[in-house]
This record gives C-alpha cells, structure tokens and sequence, in this order.
C-alpha cells in the first residue's frame, strides 16, 4: 500500500487527482488536503511516499511548501509532483529548482500523471 | 457539454462522471413522480409538482380586453401582476363559477415564465411510478400529455407548455 | 422576478459539482468586484490582496472549465486571467475599462453556468464571449509594458527562491515605495500553529503587507515548525519589533544589504506623481440595474401601501366616533406623503443615465460606415446631457441606430450629387435629445434627399396597402414608411440591414411607451422625431372607469379631462369628433375599443384628452375616479403584448388596475392600414 498526499485547494480538481491515482496499478491510500497548512500538518503523521501539490493556494503557495519537504530531513526522499495551470516558466524553474521530481501544467492527461506517479513511486521504493 | 470539444480532455471528463457520481446519494430519477392533483367538472388532472410555484385562494381577477376567452385576466401576487388561464376553458369543459374551493395553481416554465391555473379544487400531491404512465389515447384534448393509473382512476396529466400556450390572435 | 431554473434531469452529477464550485467561486469574484469598486467609490487604494484574489478566482474557473471541455468558459477565463495578472502586476490600472470588463465578464460567466448542460443555451449565453474576450485581449494589449523585473533585489536570495512572480512583483512594489523588507519568524507547535500563525499574520497585515508565508522545518524538534512572514512595512526591522506583540516573535531585515531602496533604474513604471497604479480614480458606484429595479419595486409597494392607509383614514372619517382620530392621521399621513414623493425622486433619479453614452455609439458607427459608403458627412449632436430611464436607453440604442443608419445609407447624396443639387458636398446629420414634460425627445435629422412620397405611396398601392383613388394628405403619406414592409430603402444595402424597416423601429418604441413622428421636405431633408417616457417607474395616473372596469392612464400623457354631453358629439364618416375651442379633436370610445358594455345614450360621458408627440386624441369613459400614483408592471404569463394595455398596477386593494398603452391607442389608426399578411 502506498501513501499519497493531495493538496489542492479546489474540491473538483481535488476529486479529479484522487480518482486519477485511485487507478495506478499498486493499492494507494490517498489523503486529501485542502490548503497549504493542512498539509504541513499532515505530513507528520503519516509516512507519505508521493506528494501531489496545487501552486496556487491561498495559504501558503505550491512552492513554499516544495521547499519545506525538500529542506526537512524527515521528508525530503518524499517525491513531490507540482501541477499547476500556471504557464509562468520562472515558476516552474523555480519548483524544480527546490527539488519537485516533477512539474505537469494543466491540462494533463490522467494518464501523464499516473504515468508519473508510477514512476516516482517505484524509484522511490528502489531507492 | 459533450460534441466538440470532448477530445480535449477525455480523459478527464469520463474520470470526473465516475469519481463524482457516487459521492451525491442516488436519488433514483425517474421512478418515482411526484404530480399536483386537482379536479375539473368533476374528474381527476394533474401537473408535475416541480412547476408548481404556489397554490392560492381565489382572488380578484381583472378581465384584459382584447384577450381570449381562455384568459380569465390578472391578478395580483405580491406585487407581481399574473395572467390567469381559465382550464376549464383551455380544455373545452362547460364553464361554471368559480366556488369556495376554486384555487389558482401558479406554476413556472423552464425559462422562470409564470402563469395562473384556474381549476375547481385542488387534492393531493400524488406519487405516481413512472410504469403507471400511459399515452395518451386519441381524442383527448391536445393540452392532456398522458394519463396515468392512479388507484382504480386515471388521471389526466397536462402538458403545461400547450397548456399555458396562449393563442395571441383574437 | 430573477428565478433559477431547475436543471434536473438535464446535468449530470457531474455538471453539477462543477457547477456548484464554479458558482462559488463567481461568487467570490462578485465579492472581490464589490471590493474594488467599494474601495475606488472610497478614494482608496486598491488592496493588492484583493485583486490577487480575484485572479486566482479565474485561475480556479479556467482549470475547472478545461476539465470539463467547456470553451466559452475556459476562453473567457483565460483573458479574464490575463487582465488580472497584467493588473497584479501593475501592468494595467484600474483607470482603464479593466473594472467593467471583469464586471461583464462574471456576468456573462453567471449567464453560461446557468446553461451548462444544455448545448443550444450554452451557444446562446456564449455569444459575447468572443467580442468580450477580443476587448479584454485589446485591454491588455494596450496597457504599457510591465517591470521586467527583479534581479536588482537587494533581498536575501533565500527568501526569493519561493516566490511566486506575483509575489516577487509585491516585493519589487513596496521596494519602489521605500518600505521595508523584513522577515518576522516564530515557531509553532506542529499539531496547533495555525491560531498562532493566524495572530501574527494579522498583527503583521496591521503594520504593512504580508507577501508570502514560509514554513521551515525547526532545527530543535521534529514536533515544531518555523514560519518566516515576509513583509513590508513603512517601519525598519527595529520598530516594527516594537509593535508586534506576539510572544516568541521576532524581526529581522529580509535585505542582502541595508540599502533599503532599490537603484533607480528599476522604477520607470510610474508616472512623476509617483502614484501607485492601482489607485482609485472616482466617486461612482457601479450598481446592477437590477438591484435599482429592485428599489423601484419597494418604493412602489410604499406607494401602494400609502394608497391603502388613506383609504383607511377616510373610513375613520366617515364615523364620527373616529372623525378626531383621522385628523391626527391625515397629518401624519401628509408627512408621508412627501417624505415618499422625495424617496420616489430621488430613486427615479438614481436609474437616469445621460444620452452621451449611445450618442457616442452612434458616432463610432457613423465614422465607421462614413468610409465604408464614401460618403462625407457631418455629424452634430446636441443635448448629449439630457437625461432618460437607464433601461430605456438601453432599449433605444437599436431604434436610434436604425434611424441613423437609414439617414447616412439613403438619405445623404454622394458629394458629387450634392454640388449638382446646389448643396454643400458635406452631408449633415443631426441628433438633438431634449426633455418636453415627462418626455425625451430624441430628433434625427439630415439635409438629404427627402423621402419621395409619390415612391412610397406607389410601393404602398402595389402592396395593396393603400387604393389607387384614396385620398391621403400628405403626412399620411409619409406616415405610411411605418407600415408593414414597406422600408425606406432604395437599394438593398448591408448597412440598414435587409428587410428591417421603420416599423420594427416603431414596434420597439411603441413597446416603451413612446411614439416616432416623421417630416419630410423632397429633396431638403427629413427628421425622425422619437418621443419617450423619461422612466417607466412610478407615474402618476388619472383612474377612469368603463363598464365598472377601473383603467389607469398615465397623466404624463393626460393633456386635459372634459365632460361631454352626448349632443357635443359629431360624427365624420366613421369617425366621432368633438370641437374643442375650434380644433377637431377625434374621440375613441374605450367601452368599443375593449368590448365593454356602454351606457345609455343619454348619459354624459368624459372625455381625456391625451397627446404623445403631435397626436392628439379623446378617450371617453364613463366616469372620472381621481389620481393616483402607479407603478407600472408588466403582466407575467403566457402572452404577447396586448395592444393598448400598457401593464397592470395595484391601487390600495388587492385588485389590479390595467394601465392604458395611451401611446399604441393614439396610433392605432395608421395600424389599422396594416398589410396583409404576405
């Protein structure tokens, strides 16, 4: 069973990314937040092995919180997948420059992200 | 919705139908319908409870000339100035004076159009399955979509559209 | 009025979630909207926050709508995004039509959600998109180039790494405005921070502007987390230490050095006052028509209201055990009286919008068709200020361009043909809008050709309009260019549009109350004259009675009341008239007119004297019953405009009163000529 945390602030699209990686060919477990802060708080109670992350969120932003996993010890194995409507390059070089595994610009394919997760999720068990 | 533009995402759209439909509980649609009895000369009619916006007493109703017979006029609900059409004329019954149980059904269209419904008296809210439906057979006044089974009666049930349809040229 | 229609039965579930998010976060943008207009109303800045706001909204709405195949949606979000993110960024001000067109835009947004679901209502509510869309891109377009920002910085590079470009934008604006940059760190207890994060970041936002938020891991302990609040503020690191009072806080300079103000070559954005460009520019609120229809409604309930406490003090009066008590009443219910007149007036007055608007329109579209049709003309407009009824100035945008139109296409000769005809080789078109009582008149005039009588009394006979031996005079002539298909056009061109002749123009201000005359002099010009009520609100009106039938006539209309005696009466082939002081005044008898019973022969009779534009006309009733004040409504159901009944209006009871159209009454004889139907 492998743990994903969803943070994303719209509830559609947050339906969206779960059922999306309900279907990845391992069991997941899929935990929601709704907001950057619920995330923070979430992330020490359960042993994640994939972050999916929204940049636009009224609390604190996608980036922010790219850089608290990346710069914690506990958590910075944690692949992390940024998806963004944002087309702003500087943003992206910027998630990926603090350590997101991955930067996907809606509108995606289900499968591009599943393909992605599936990826990040079987590295992350090798290594 | 669908059309044109399903391929720029289908991915999305049929993954949105199947992780949104059960989080809303299912309401069964269709089953069941809910309609608004009421009489005429003395037989059984009936609207869908869904266009029904209120029922009230009668009241005074002012005659618009240059109308129909089938308007009766207007009244006046709660500042809103609402034509009344008499159903006993719409559907050709013989006419008689409105009583103490004479109601006026204010229903709504899909586009929020509102009109009174004149009728005898208003019964019940009836629950009718879907399988209790019959078309209508020849012959019926052109406002009756379909009767429908309801105990060992059938009931008349109007097609509000052709119902409420006014013939503009007197 | 405004009911939602159902949409069982024709969304999915599915449709709905999206709806029902979507629909929020309109509502938010409704709110943000609200805010900017409140704050530009109140001189103030803008808070950057809100428009920020705002464009994460249509950020949201954009995504969504992609989801969902939903182009119209997704388009116009996408621009609407456009314009916010230039305005965050300072690249657009809110001076610019920035405000209305967001406003239009969640308007239209609001219309689409209400169609989702439904293919054909979906194309409907999508037909301003593209045009609202092309002026937003225009808007942006136009704006000047933003700051290109932000490598000068004197910012610790830590703190930039996780900013978003807005934010950086924040930064580089509080920069320019010599603020301070600093962060204020505390560290909270993982399982509890957000109450305390909340404190601080209010006691921040009470000091300056919060930018962005940064959550760190703590060194000590895996149970805690550090937050980094970046902020600006007009104090230094120092004193702002002072004023924030949160135990465990604390500040310190987000500079790479002390310079606290960035070199002056990163600040051309701003004009030489210096000022912020989100910035408030006027005193006006923007309100929904809707909202004022609302109002109007409410006054006109006080009205009716008021109508029914005089009722009742009469009744006081007429006992005498009660008598005392009325005359304290009718003091009060004087008071009343005038307090509400004022409310009325001063609610009328808000819904008056000056004529300049479409006056501007009409001269965009004549300076357009000018090259278009080679023609030169002139275009003068006077009494741009006069004031109308905001809904029917919106209503008589399509009327007034007709007729312009019509002027510039087939009235005005091609210069050449001017000089022959001992013209100047400039055309000239006139538009002269002035009030006359509770009436705006709004003329078109032009110095061309003039309409050819002989022409049209011809196309008249072949449409068998008209018998080839009838006599007509010559406004009747004229008057016939409002006829059924017969159209001033000379020549099929796209200008005037095929097939939509004057009387459609006549049709829509009949519709409003109002009248259109023509004059005409062969080959000097002609002039359109449209009449109209000044609003559609509250009117007075005079209350008649036909049959036992009360009817109400708007008095604006009302010229004057005469008692007839049957024997006045004289008869001109079918019609009645009656002499009044040596004019033939024409009589209508409204029993006839509506179907009513009559009196007996011998009975006295009233006649009302009532005049739109030049026509002048007696309707005679029964009885006289006083004045009262009305408000006009329109009959909700299933059926066209009856012709001659304006609305329906309640006085004192419960029962309503139908208002007299005196305008379509008084034409009615020119529309008796109608043509058969083709």
């Amino acid at each position: 069973m492998r743990r994903i945390l969803i943070v994303e602030d719209s509830p559609t699209m947050r339906a969206l990314l779960t059922s999306a990686l309900e279907e990845l060919g391992t069991p997941v477990k899929i935990t929601e937040a709704e907001s950057g802060f619920e995330a923070l708080r979430l992330l020490p109670r359960e042993s994640f092995d994939l972050i999916v992350t929204d940049i636009n969120m009224p609390d604190i932003n996608g980036l922010e919180l790219v850089s608290f996993v990346k710069s914690n010890a506990a958590y910075r194995s944690i692949p992390l997948v940024i998806v963004s409507t944002e087309r702003s390059e500087r943003d992206r070089d910027k998630g990926l420059g603090l350590g997101a595994d991955a930067y996907l610009v809606k509108p995606f394919e289900p499968e591009t992200l599943r393909q992605v997760a599936e990826d990040l999720l079987a590295a992350s068990r090798e290594g | 919705m669908r059309g044109p533009h399903a391929e720029r995402a289908p991915g999305w759209e049929s993954l949105a139908r199947a992780a949104l439909r059960p989080r809303r509980v299912a309401e069964d649609p269709g089953v069941l319908r809910r309609l608004l009895a009421f009489e005429l000369e003395g037989a059984p009619y009936a609207v869908p409870v869904e266009r029904v916006r209120e029922i009230v007493r009668l009241r005074p109703i002012t005659p618009i000339p240059r109308t129909p017979p089938d308007v009766r006029g207007v009244i006046s609900l709660r500042g809103e100035i609402v034509l009344v059409i008499d159903a006993r004329q719409r559907l050709q019954l013989p006419q008689a004076p409105p009583t103490r149980s004479s109601r006026i059904i204010v229903v709504q269209n899909d586009e929020g159009r509102v009109a009174g419904l004149l009728v005898d008296g208003v019964n019940a809210v009836l629950r009718v399955a879907e399988d209790a439906f019959r078309l209508t057979p020849p012959g019926e006044p052109g406002a009756v979509a379909a009767l429908c089974r309801c105990g060992d009666r059938f009931v008349s049930v109007l097609d509000l559209e052709r119902m409420l349809d006014v013939d503009p040229d007197v | 009025m405004a009911r939602r229609r159902s949409r069982s039965g024709r969304t999915s579930k599915t449709e709905q979630e999206f709806v029902s998010e979507a629909e929020e976060i309109i509502e938010r943008m409704r709110g943000g909207l609200a805010d900017l207009e409140d704050q530009r109303a109140a001189n103030d800045e803008v808070d950057p926050e809100v428009v920020n706001r705002l464009f994460r909204s249509a950020h949201s709405l954009k995504a969504l709508a992609g989801l969902f195949g939903l182009d119209p949606i997704r388009h116009l979000a996408h621009q609407l995004e456009e314009i916010l993110d230039a305005l965050r960024l300072g690249r657009v001000s809110l001076e610019s039509p920035a405000i209305s067109l967001i406003a239009e835009a969640v308007r239209v947004f609001a219309t689409l959600l209400e169609a989702v679901g439904d293919a054909e209502a979906i194309e409907v509510a999508a037909a301003p998109v593209a045009g609202l869309s092309e002026q937003i891109e225009a808007a942006v377009r136009a704006a000047r180039s933003g700051p290109e920002v932000v490598e000068a910085l004197d910012v610790d590079p830590e703190v930039l790494r996780t900013l978003t470009e807005y934010e950086e934008h924040r930064l580089q604006e509080s920069l320019r405005h010599g603020r301070h940059i600093v962060l204020v760190d505390a560290t909270f207890e993982i399982d509890s921070f957000e109450a305390g994060l909340t404190a601080l970041s209010a006691a921040v936002r009470s000091q300056g502007e919060l930018i962005s938020t940064l959550p760190a891991p703590d060194d000590g302990s895996d149970s805690r987390i550090r937050f980094s609040l970046l902020s600006a503020s007009s104090l230094a690191a120092d004193a702002l230490a002072g004023r924030i009072d949160v135990p465990g806080a604390s500040v310190r300079s987000a500079m790479r050095r002390a310079a606290p103000r960035a070199p002056a070559a990163a600040t051309p954005v701003e004009g030489a006052d210096g000022l912020p460009s989100l910035q408030s520019i006027s005193e006006t609120v923007r309100v929904d028509i809707r909202k004022l229809d609302e109002l109007m409604n409410l006054v006109g309930e006080l009205v009716i209201q008021r109508g029914a406490l005089g009722d009742l003090i009469t009744t006081l009066q007429s006992h005498h055990a009660t008598a005392w008590i009325a005359n304290d009443f009718t003091r009060v219910h004087k008071e009343l009286n005038r307090k509400l007149k004022d409310l009325q007036t001063a609610v009328i007055d808000v819904r008056m919008v000056p004529l300049h608007q479409i006056f501007e329109k009409v001269s965009r579209v004549v300076r357009g068709l000018r090259r278009e049709l080679g023609k030169d003309v002139r275009l003068e407009v006077r009494g741009a200020d006069t004031e109308l009824d905001k809904l029917l100035v919106e209503e008589l945008v399509d009327p007034l361009m007709h007729v312009v139109r019509n002027a510039l296409d087939h009235a005005i000769e091609a210069p050449a043909e001017r000089v022959a005809r001992g013209k100047p080789p400039q055309g000239r078109i006139g538009i002269d809008a002035f009030q006359r009582g509770n009436h705006v008149v709004i003329a078109v005039s032009d110095d061309g050709t003039g309409i050819d009588t002989q022409g049209l009394r011809a196309r008249a006979e072949a449409r068998g309009l008209v018998a080839a031996d009838e006599t007509l005079s010559e406004r009747d002539v004229l008057e016939l260019i409002f006829a059924p298909g017969i159209s001033t056009r000379l020549g099929v061109t796209d200008t005037s549009g095929r097939g939509v002749g004057m009387d459609v123009v006549r049709t829509n201000l009949t519709a409003l109350g109002g009248v259109v005359d023509v004059k005409s002099t062969p080959g000097s010009g002609t002039t359109i004259s449209m009449t109209l009520p000044i609003t559609l609100a509250i009117v007075q009106s005079l209350i008649v009675c036909v049959d036992e039938q009360r009817f109400a006539i708007p008095l604006g209309s009302v010229l004057e009341t005469l008692l007839v005696e049957p024997r006045e009466i004289q008869r001109s082939r079918d019609r009645e008239l009656l002499d009044l002081r040596g004019e033939a005044l024409p009589l209508r008898r409204l029993s006839a007119e509506f179907g009513l019973g009559t009196p007996p022969p011998e009975a006295k009779l009233f006649a009302v004297v009532v005049g739109i534009g030049d026509l002048h006309m007696g309707l005679l009733v029964d009885r006289l019953e006083g004045q009262q004040d009305t408000v006009i409504k329109p009959i909700q159901g299933p059926i066209a405009a009856i012709r001659g009944i304006a609305g329906a209006t309640e006085i004192g009871d419960r029962e309503p009163v139908l208002v007299l159209d005196v305008a379509a009454l008084v034409e009615d004889p020119q529309r008796r000529r109608e043509a058969p139907c083709p």
